[in-house]
Parts: C-alpha cells; sequence; structure tokens
C-alpha cells in the first residue's frame, strides 16, 4: 500500500509541478463556468414564468442536474489528456525502467498511476463545487443530491480514466494515446445511439453500456448498486488490461 | 553473486542473447563488452528483472530473477541507458521518490534523508539538490542516474554504459567513482568502448550477436591471444642491409618494414615470446652505426583482440598483431567502433 501510494504522489505532484495540471485545471474550470452560467440563465427564465403560474421549479432538478451531466461532456475532452501521458510518457523517457526494476509489482504500479489521475481529477471536481457553492450562497438546494451527484461523477470519471490508462499503456506516443482514448470515450457514450432503432432487448443492453446513462440516477439522487457495481467492475476491467498490456509489454520487450 | 545460465531471449524471430552463461562474483566488476546490438542491454534487461528471458535462469543475490523478483529487486541497483530522471522532480524529490519506492517499509523517514544526503554526497551532486532533473549537464544526469541506483545499498550494481555521452574529465570521474564501488558492491558494467574494460574490468565478457565469444581478464584477454613478442624499431641512417641485420638476430622469426621517411626506416620484428630480443636489437643497431630512434613493443591492444573476436570467421583465427601502430587507447574513447 505504501508504494501505491508513493507513485500516486509522484502522478499527482507531476500534475501539478509542471504548468499542464494547472491548464488543465483551468480549462475545466472554465468550462464549468460556462455551463454553469448557460444552465443559471435558463433557470432563472423557469422561475420567472414559475412565479407567473405553474409550479414552483426546483434548483437541485432544473440547475444542478443537468449541470452535472454536463460533466461528462468536459470529461470526454480532457479526461484524454490526463491519461495519455501515464505510461506513454514513461516508456518515451526510459523511466518505466526506474518503475520496472524497483522492488514493487505491477499491479501497484498501475493502482498508484490510477489513484494519482483519479487524485487530479478530484481535484478538478472540487474545483467546481465553488460554483455549486455559489448556489448554496444565494438558494437553498439540498445537499444530498449534489452529494451523490458527485460521487456519480468520480466513478463514471473513474472508467474514463481507467481506459485511458490501459491505453496509454499500449503506446509510446502521446498524441496516439491521447486521441485513441478520446475515441474511446465517445464510443462508450454514444453506444446507446443504435439501441433507439433496434429492438428494445438490444436497446436496453446498450444502455447498460453506456458509460454516461448510469450516471442518470445519481444526478437525481439516487445510488444504486446496479450502478455502482457498473462503474466499479468496469474500473476493474480497464486496470485489468492495462496489467495485461504492461505485462506483455515486458516479454515482448 | 550473480549468476547468469544459458540465457536466451528472443523477441519474435529475432534472437537477441543467444544461450548466454556467465558470473560475477561477490566485489568484483565485471565488463559486458561488445559492439552497439549485441545483446548487452537486454543481457542487463534480463538481470534486473525488467524483462523476463525466454530461456535459462538469472540468479543475483541468491535470488532468481523470475521466481522471486521483489527480492532480487531489493538487492540490485540499476542504471539504464539513459538515465531514467523525472524532469520536473528536483534532484533531492526525485531521490527521495526513489527512496521510498526502493528502501523496504521499515525505513525511518531520517534514515531516508540520510541515506539521500549519502548518496548525492557519494555522486557529488549536493550542490544539484534543488535544480529540476530537467536543467542537469548530461554529466549530472548521469551522476544522479547513479545515486538512485546506489540509494538502497544494492549488492549488485548494474550499469548500462555508464560513461556514454560524458566528457573525458567526467569519465574520468565515473570511473573512479565505479572502481570505489566494487568490493562492498558487485558491479556489471557495459560498454562498447575498449580502454573502459582495461582501466576498470577485472573481468570481461565480450558479446557479439548474442552470444559470449570470450570471458577473461583483460591482461589475459591480451596475453593468451598474443602469439608473438613484437617490437616496433625505428633506426636512422641504416644501410639497405638493416632489414636483414635484424632477421640474423637469434630468436627474431620475421622482420617486415613498416615506414620510411628519408633515412629513417621503421621495422617491425616479430621474435619467439620466449626470449626478450631488445637488447640484441640495441646492440646490433648500435655496433652498425645507425641511429636507435624508437624500440616498442607492439602489443595487441583490447581493440585487436576485439575486432578478432567480433569480426565473422577470424574468431578462430591465430590473431596477429596488425601492421599499424596500436593505437593509444585515449584515441578510442569517444569513437565508436567500426562494427558499431
Amino acid at each position: 500500500m505504501r508504494n501505491v501510494l508513493t507513485i500516486a504522489g509522484k502522478e499527482l505532484r507531476g500534475f501539478f509541478a509542471s504548468p499542464m495540471g494547472w491548464v488543465i485545471m483551468g480549462l475545466f474550470a472554465l468550462l464549468f463556468g460556462y455551463f454553469f452560467l448557460a444552465h443559471l440563465d435558463y433557470f432563472v427564465g423557469q422561475s420567472m414564468q414559475a412565479q407567473q403560474g405553474g409550479g414552483p421549479v426546483n434548483v437541485n432538478q432544473f440547475m444542478i442536474r443537468p449541470l452535472l451531466q454536463n460533466v461528462a461532456l468536459i470529461n470526454l475532452f480532457l479526461l484524454p489528456m490526463i491519461t495519455m501521458r501515464a505510461y506513454a510518457e514513461e516508456k518515451r523517457s526510459g523511466t518505466i525502467e526506474l518503475l520496472l526494476t524497483s522492488p514493487v509489482t505491477d499491479l501497484q504500479i498501475i493502482l498508484g498511476k490510477f489513484l494519482g489521475v483519479l487524485g487530479f481529477y478530484a481535484a478538478l471536481l472540487a474545483v467546481t463545487m465553488l460554483y455549486i457553492g455559489i448556489l448554496f450562497v444565494f438558494g437553498n438546494p439540498e445537499w444530498k443530491p449534489v452529494l451523490t451527484g458527485y460521487f456519480g461523477l468520480l466513478l463514471m470519471g473513474g472508467c474514463f480514466l481507467s481506459v485511458g490508462l490501459f491505453i496509454s499503456s499500449t503506446t509510446k506516443n502521446q498524441v496516439v494515446a491521447g486521441a485513441a482514448t478520446f475515441v474511446v470515450f465517445l464510443l462508450l457514450w454514444i453506444i446507446s445511439w443504435l439501441g433507439q432503432s433496434a429492438g428494445p432487448a438490444v436497446a436496453s443492453l446498450l444502455d447498460y453500456l453506456s458509460i454516461v446513462w448510469h450516471f442518470d440516477d445519481f444526478g437525481k439522487g439516487v445510488i444504486d448498486t446496479k450502478h455502482v457495481i457498473y462503474y466499479l467492475s468496469f474500473i476493474t476491467f480497464g486496470l485489468f488490461l492495462t496489467l495485461k498490456s504492461v505485462d506483455t509489454e515486458r516479454w515482448r520487450g | 553473486m550473480i549468476e547468469v545460465q544459458h540465457l536466451t531471449k528472443r523477441y519474435g524471430p529475432f534472437t537477441a542473447v543467444d544461450d548466454v552463461s556467465f558470473r560475477a562474483e561477490k566485489g568484483e566488476i565485471l565488463g559486458l563488452l561488445g559492439p552497439n546490438g549485441a545483446g548487452k542491454t537486454t543481457t542487463m534487461r534480463v538481470l534486473t528483472g525488467y524483462m523476463p528471458a525466454t530461456e535459462g535462469s538469472v540468479t543475483v543475490a541468491g535470488y532468481d530473477v523470475f521466481a522471486n523478483p521483489i527480492e532480487a529487486k531489493r538487492k540490485v541497483g540499476y542504471l539504464p541507458e539513459t538515465p531514467p530522471l523525472y524532469p520536473d522532480m528536483t534532484v533531492r524529490e526525485y531521490l527521495t521518490f526513489v527512496a521510498k519506492l526502493k528502501l523496504p517499509a521499515s525505513v525511518s523517514k531520517a534514515e531516508r534523508v540520510s541515506r539521500v544526503n549519502g548518496v548525492m554526497a557519494k555522486t557529488n551532486i549536493t550542490d544539484m539538490a534543488k535544480r529540476h532533473c530537467s536543467k542537469l549537464s548530461k554529466g549530472y544526469k548521469q551522476r544522479v542516474g547513479l545515486a538512485q541506483a546506489l540509494i538502497h545499498d544494492p549488492e549488485v550494481l548494474i550499469l548500462d554504459e555508464p560513461t556514454a555521452g560524458l566528457d573525458p574529465k567526467q569519465i574520468i570521474e565515473v570511473r573512479d567513482l565505479i572502481r570505489a564501488l566494487a568490493g562492498e558492491h558487485t558491479v556489471v558494467l557495459s560498454t562498447h568502448i575498449l580502454p573502459e574494460v582495461s582501466q576498470t574490468c577485472q573481468r570481461v565478457v565480450i558479446i557479439n550477436r548474442g552470444r559470449v565469444v570470450a570471458v577473461d581478464t583483460p591482461d589475459n584477454l591480451t596475453r593468451q591471444l598474443k602469439g608473438s613478442a613484437t617490437l616496433y624499431v625505428q633506426v636512422d641512417a641504416a644501410g639497405d642491409d638493416a632489414a636483414a641485420v635484424l632477421s640474423g638476430i637469434t630468436g627474431v622469426r620475421q622482420v617486415s618494414e613498416l615506414d620510411r621517411h628519408e633515412q629513417m626506416v621503421g621495422f617491425e620484428v616479430a621474435a619467439d615470446t620466449e626470449r626478450d630480443i631488445r637488447r640484441d636489437v640495441a646492440r646490433v643497431v648500435v655496433d652498425k652505426g645507425w641511429g636507435l630512434l624508437e624500440l616498442r613493443p607492439l602489443r595487441l591492444s583490447l581493440e585487436d583482440i576485439f575486432l578478432q573476436l567480433t569480426t565473422d570467421e577470424s574468431a578462430s583465427a591465430p590473431v596477429q598483431v596488425q601492421a599499424t601502430d596500436a593505437a593509444p587507447a585515449v584515441a578510442a574513447h569517444e569513437s565508436e567502433q567500426p562494427h558499431a
């Protein structure tokens, strides 16, 4: 465990020791801020209409939930940039030789790297909480659905990151890793589109496979074990693939 | 300390290392010598547990690197060809990170700090502690790489071309450091620079195309492959009969003219090894009234042996002293071998 934390700490420090981490964090905050503004605008419009007639509008339902769902979109573009260097850069610069000849197991290295990128992603999410905080200052939203929403975002991001780690472990080239990760993320997202023209059985299967579909309930404030298990098994599978990829690489040299 | 038995490593159809066996005793410096692409790096990577062997076994400090990788890796310090530095870390941060990875969990923080300080002092990089690794010169990078390999005080040090790309002064420093490390550490280093081997190593394993072609001490290799004692004699104002006169000396087998500048003539004089003919040669020259400008043994340098061993077919043929002057060892410091 100590080895895992050592590597996680090194990964995390790597983000903040270079401009890259700060740039990604800034861009993440910028995009989230834009979505925040857009949704706030919409919500204010809805509230105006509600005052002239119709039921009251709920800030959780009309503002926070769609806002958090939009984070999936930001993830799609920015998370590949977090994971693409994780292995590719170590392979290119040769530092992978240090890790693989140190008395640590492959699994410890992979878990360390995963915790490192997850930690950075959590830091990105933490910044967005500032925006949500504004709503708490000026409004009266419920905090529990916000919390489950963030929990869901962390799990969803974890899936993306585990796949990203795997793709990064297959190449020396960061650009290849980043591009491939982006494409895979996108496919994992839009996989459910096909379901609309297929039969209901296929549709529900494809829905089930879509990473983003599973997030819905978290946004509503529901923690369904079905979704938690999906995300956790997805992450495990991604890390397993990474493990196998690193192992194969060793044998091939 | 290190035992390599029938090590074979294949990359797909390509055999990088073919049935290599050698051993290194505790405290010795073993040199892996071979042209680029001979399989030195692959051999070292197997030794360090970076990659598994296709066949054969490697035991380091009593542990099989494949069966007990973690224990074996605790005993090994490895400096790859390019020092594995993280550009964004300072030297101290980097060494602390490596110390955390390589030292067992039982080592206290204070102990870790003193280890980091210790290796920085040993490799002379204390001044650079706060500098980022990306800002270091090649020589300092190499030293930080060496410090990294030493941090857990390993019994075995594996250094892949430790002096590559350094300037002559740095090369001497690194060599001195390596020599100082031997004794308490067993060192395996690879190189394609021959003088390095004769200056630092106690034993040499010459590898070519993945196979071991010779294992011995540098001195033995030189002696063993030398068929006869050969002298270079340069005389001044000699008559045309000079070659014949030299041939007349007892024990001389062959005399051939190497160079001639006006009055000065240089001869290569081959003689039986049992007899030291230098006195005789000098006396004859003086008796004849010629000027003796130069008289020195033409040694078969490690270079010649290396070329002989690593050039096809000629490996088993008797080694002849090259007609050309045995190049001073320093000249080959930075130059690549023609076979590289």
